[in-house]
């Protein structure tokens, strides 16, 4: 059996084993739960990044419906599932596995979210990625409905409802463009799929699929709720994971087959993004919870990456992928200290308390890391990312950069007010429950920490990778 | 012509002639030994329906000309066949569910079951407009009694009038219409109404002859609850007892379009593109209209006749196309929708402890209750909403693709948009089992039948989900 089929099993048949799994302790069952979900990545590693480009699995299926159980890795591929690989695994080390109800199923949904991720960044059947894309949303869905706060059902609908709405017409698109080029097959659909009959239709269907689940302004109605409701791990997995399909959905199905219409339409999207990363980053200085501070901040920073999609620069570009990356790690990073922060107060509101650094430092220094990677600090990754793209920005329109420009301090801003109004100024009267995290914590937060700096300081090996999917791309553009 | 019915012969009816034989074997049993009855009519039912499968399965196909002009031997037939009996045992199950909870004498209950099974198996194999009619009346007439068979429930009595009033409404359209055919052509038979109607030159013939094809239509959507012929299906699936209504959700939706098949695929294929257009404009409205009034239901056998009547309007639009996938498309919805209902309506047998209907608020908090009904219930409603990667996607997606390839996009796009809402609906239920709020603490019934048919409902959901392949190609009328 090749690898990678193994890559796309290995999820769903260790969810099914947590399933069937008669009953243990809880501590024993999330050190399973993280094992098994640690498999992937156990994988992946030996082979590095090179091992596995040109990997693929290629099956019929459904002869009947022309659909082909189709996955192949290209670097594009590869970074993303690499980074569902980590960022799963720290999810759930990051749990606190004594308070969760119905611990089997919900292992037992993260790691089917897993495969489906997995599946969905190989995917290159477009019926296969259309699955994936909508199955996604039920390990989700279930994870906030059952697991969520005190508003959770009406959050994970919404959620829901937003996501089908957005995706609904996927399977006119997807049908439109079969009959255009007679295969679901992406490899087969490249070069073709622009010249088809109501091409710029289908190509507006799909954009708005990716737009509502990235998702872009202003098709955000359903994040404040979602992210908020959800339990840490659900909003985690939210933010660093389910956004990166909408991004993924653009790079792979924008770029590759409607490069044209993608730049055609590049100023509005432009503009649309560049709003959403002002708005998020004025609705996160306005809050009075950091939950949904963080939340409005994830916003802003994918808007930055979508930004960057649709600067038509090659640098830009190379700074989105590196981009999307770089925000799926810190931002699960910084809702997981969040999280933490959460068990100590029992909520989740700023006001409260402050100077929490004076009984909780360890918590302050880890959140600060994550903060000051957040607000693009030089050596972290996010400083290479953004820069790359107002570097492509610049070379295409100056004025704007300066606007773009202008939000990475309004991030400095509402960043920089979470830390002093709740680690700083004058510390609060002490709460028994206020214990600082340990080593465990500290260790678990650790691949995440080092991620970043390693990005920030040694970006090129990543980068090296990123070229090759631009250089594809823009190699595709000219011909 | 004098030949003699061969061993061949009564082979290939054996189908038939083993659910008489044993529907007769019940009465008997009933009005001579009323106790043995009791005891023996569940087993008794089920076993003939086995043999009557078993018998399906193997049996030859028959040339004799005294057979021929009046029953048709093909595949359709053999494929309708083994649908309908799959189906008569799931009721039979589910039946004996119901009077493990209710005291009624059982032998007459089962033999108007076996009696309506007969009807529709003898739909499947009509090659005439009697054989058709007399089928279709064999199904009906035991189903008004079954509706009122709970004799002391002023809601049965109630909903069996209506439907018996509605029935031979649509009866006598069907009839009138199929006299206007005979009228205009001089035939009745399926295998020679096409080419007489293409040789007619007679305009008024060619009037008469749509006149009665437009009724023989109007008294099928009758059947097959179709709007805006639909207005008996919400009360009487409401008044019939649980295991009538399951059978009438789906045996009698799947025996309407088996006649749809009979007229509109194999005896008039792309008769007139009139038709088609009408057709989907039914489909389009009934989409509309019974995907919006199922929002508003509360009670979920009302659910399930406006969630039936919704798909009905999917289920036109094979006949819409007319494409040569079309046969396999209907098929394979026919199969999904079959299993999914059979599946939910399982789960209500547990639910509905005094058959007053379970209402939403019943379901709140099932999953902590029973996990393994909710699973199952869970999955068929996603099924039925057509969410991947259920097989209830894939049905949508072939019904789609058909349509997309004959050019009916309006048909296409309506139906996606109305997925939305009817997510909406299917996953509200999902929520609600899934919050925590639980009333009831009440033990749920056990009950084995029920629970067998949820089960195989459950394994054969997952399984057409991950390879429907098989099913797709099952009833290709094209080869």
């Amino acid at each position: 059996m090749p690898k990678l089929l193994w890559l796309f099993l290995i999820p769903f048949l260790t969810s099914l084993a947590i399933l069937v799994l008669p009953s243990i302790s809880r501590r024993n069952f999330k050190r399973l739960a993280v094992i098994l979900s640690l498999l992937p990545l156990a994988l992946l590693l030996p082979f590095g990044f090179e091992g596995w480009l040109g990997e693929k699995v290629q099956v019929q299926w459904l002869s009947s419906l022309a659909i082909e159980f189709y996955l192949r890795i290209d670097s594009l591929s590869l970074l993303f599932i690499y980074l569902t690989a980590i960022v799963i695994p720290v999810t759930l080390l990051a749990l606190k596995s004594e308070k969760l109800s119905f611990p089997k199923t919900f292992y037992a949904l993260v790691l089917l979210l897993q495969g489906l991720l997995i599946g969905f960044f190989a995917a290159r059947d477009l019926v296969l990625f259309t699955i994936f894309w909508e199955a996604m949303l039920f390990p989700l869905y279930f994870i906030i409905t059952i697991w969520g706060g005190s508003e959770k059902r009406r959050a994970a609908i919404k959620f829901l409802i937003y996501m089908i709405a957005g995706s609904s017409l996927m399977v006119a698109a997807v049908l439109g463009l079969y009959f255009s080029a007679n295969t679901f097959k992406l490899d087969g659909l490249i070069g073709n799929a622009e010249q088809g009959p109501f091409a710029a239709w289908i190509c507006a269907i799909f954009l708005l699929a990716f737009s509502v689940k990235t998702p872009l302004f202003p098709f955000h109605a359903w994040l404040p709720d979602a992210y908020y409701e959800a339990p840490t791990a659900g909003t985690v997995l939210l933010s660093a994971l389910l956004s990166k399909a909408g991004i993924y959905g653009f790079l792979r199905i924008g770029l590759g087959l409607f490069p044209t219409f993608m730049q055609e339409w590049s100023p509005l999207f432009l503009g649309l993004s560049i709003t959403g990363v002002l708005y998020g980053g004025m609705a996160a200085w306005m809050q009075s919870d950091f939950k949904r501070l963080i939340a409005y901040s994830s916003f802003s920073h994918v808007n930055f990456v979508v930004a960057g999609i649709f600067v038509w620069h090659q640098t830009a570009h190379e700074g989105a992928v590196l981009q999307a990356i770089n925000h799926g790690i810190t931002i699960a990073g910084l809702f997981i200290v969040a999280g933490w922060l959460e068990e100590r107060l029992q909520s989740t509101s700023l006001s409260p308390f402050s100077g929490l650094a004076k009984y909780l430092p360890q918590l302050c220094w880890l959140t600060l890391i994550f903060v000051l990677s957040s607000v693009a600090l030089p050596g972290t990754n996010n400083f290479v990312g953004e820069l790359l793209i107002l570097f492509g920005l610049f070379g295409v329109h100056p004025i704007l950069t300066a606007v773009l420009g202008l939000t990475v301090i309004l991030t400095v801003i509402y960043m920089l007010r979470l830390m002093q109004e709740v680690y700083f100024g004058p510390p609060s009267t002490f709460q028994h429950q206020w214990v600082d995290i340990g080593k465990k914590e500290l260790l678990i937060a650790l691949p995440l920490v080092a991620l970043i700096f390693w990005l920030g300081i040694y970006p090129d090996p990543v980068l090296k990778q990123i070229d090759s999917v631009v250089e594809t791309k823009s190699h595709l553009e000219a011909s | 012509m004098n030949a003699l019915l061969t061993s061949v012969d009564y082979a290939a009816l054996s189908p038939l002639l083993i659910i008489l034989a044993g529907a007769l074997l019940l009465l008997l049993a009933e009005s001579f030994a009323e106790n043995w009855a009791k005891k023996l009519a569940f087993p008794l039912a089920a076993v003939t329906i086995i043999l009557a499968f078993a018998a399906a399965y193997y049996a030859p196909h028959s040339e004799n000309r005294l057979l021929t002009p009046w029953l048709s031997f093909d595949t359709t037939a053999r494929f309708f066949t083994l649908f309908f009996l799959v189906i008569g045992l799931a009721s039979v199950l589910l039946a004996s569910a119901f009077f493990q909870r209710f005291e009624a004498s059982h032998g007459e209950y089962y033999f108007f079951l076996l009696s309506s099974l007969f009807g529709l198996i003898l739909i499947g194999f009509s090659a005439d407009f009697l054989t058709l009619f007399l089928g279709l009346e064999t199904l009906s007439i035991p189903l008004y009694i079954l509706c009122a068979y709970m004799k002391k429930w002023e809601i049965s009595r109630e909903s069996a009038i209506k439907y018996f009033l509605i029935g031979a409404i649509a009866a006598g359209f069907l009839l009138y219409g199929i006299a206007l055919t005979y009228g205009a052509l001089g035939t009745t038979n399926f295998a020679n109404i096409k080419d007489h109607f293409q040789n007619l030159e007679n305009s008024s013939s060619h009037t008469l002859f749509l006149v009665g094809i437009a009724l023989v239509t109007l008294g099928l959507a009758f059947k097959a609850a179709i709007v805006p012929f639909h207005v008996w299906a919400p009360d009487v699936y409401d008044g019939a007892p649980m295991p009538v209504t399951a059978f009438m959700a789906v045996g009698t939706k799947v025996g309407a379009f088996a006649a749809f098949v009979r007229v509109f695929f194999v005896a008039l294929p792309e008769f007139d593109p009139i038709w088609n257009q009408g057709i989907a404009a039914l489909a389009i409205i009934t989409m509309v209209y019974a995907n919006i009034v199922a929002l508003r239901q509360v009670q979920l056998r009302r659910f399930f006749a406006y969630s039936g009547i919704s798909h009905a309007g999917f289920l036109l639009i094979p006949f819409i196309a007319e494409t040569p996938d079309a046969p396999a498309a209907l098929a394979f919805y026919l199969i999904v929708y079959a299993t999914a209902t059979l599946g939910a309506f399982a789960v209500l047998a547990f639910l509905d402890k005094d058959s007053l209907g379970v209402f939403l608020r019943n379901l709140k908090g099932l999953f902590y209750r029973s996990p393994f009904l909710a699973v199952i219930f869970a999955l068929c409603l996603l099924t039925l909403a057509g969410i991947p990667p259920t097989a209830g996607f894939f049905a949508k997606f072939f019904l789609f693709k058909i349509a997309f390839e004959a050019g009916y996009y309006a048909v296409v796009i309506v139906g996606l948009l109305t997925t939305i809402i009817s997510a909406y609906y299917y996953i509200r239920i999902i929520s609600l089992m899934f919050s925590e709020e639980s009333k009831e603490t009440e033990a749920l019934p056990k009950s084995w039948p029920a629970a067998i048919v949820g089960s195989v409902a459950f394994a054969a959901i997952i399984i057409f989900s991950v390879y429907p392949e098989p099913l797709m190609a099952l009833m290709n009328l094209s080869k």
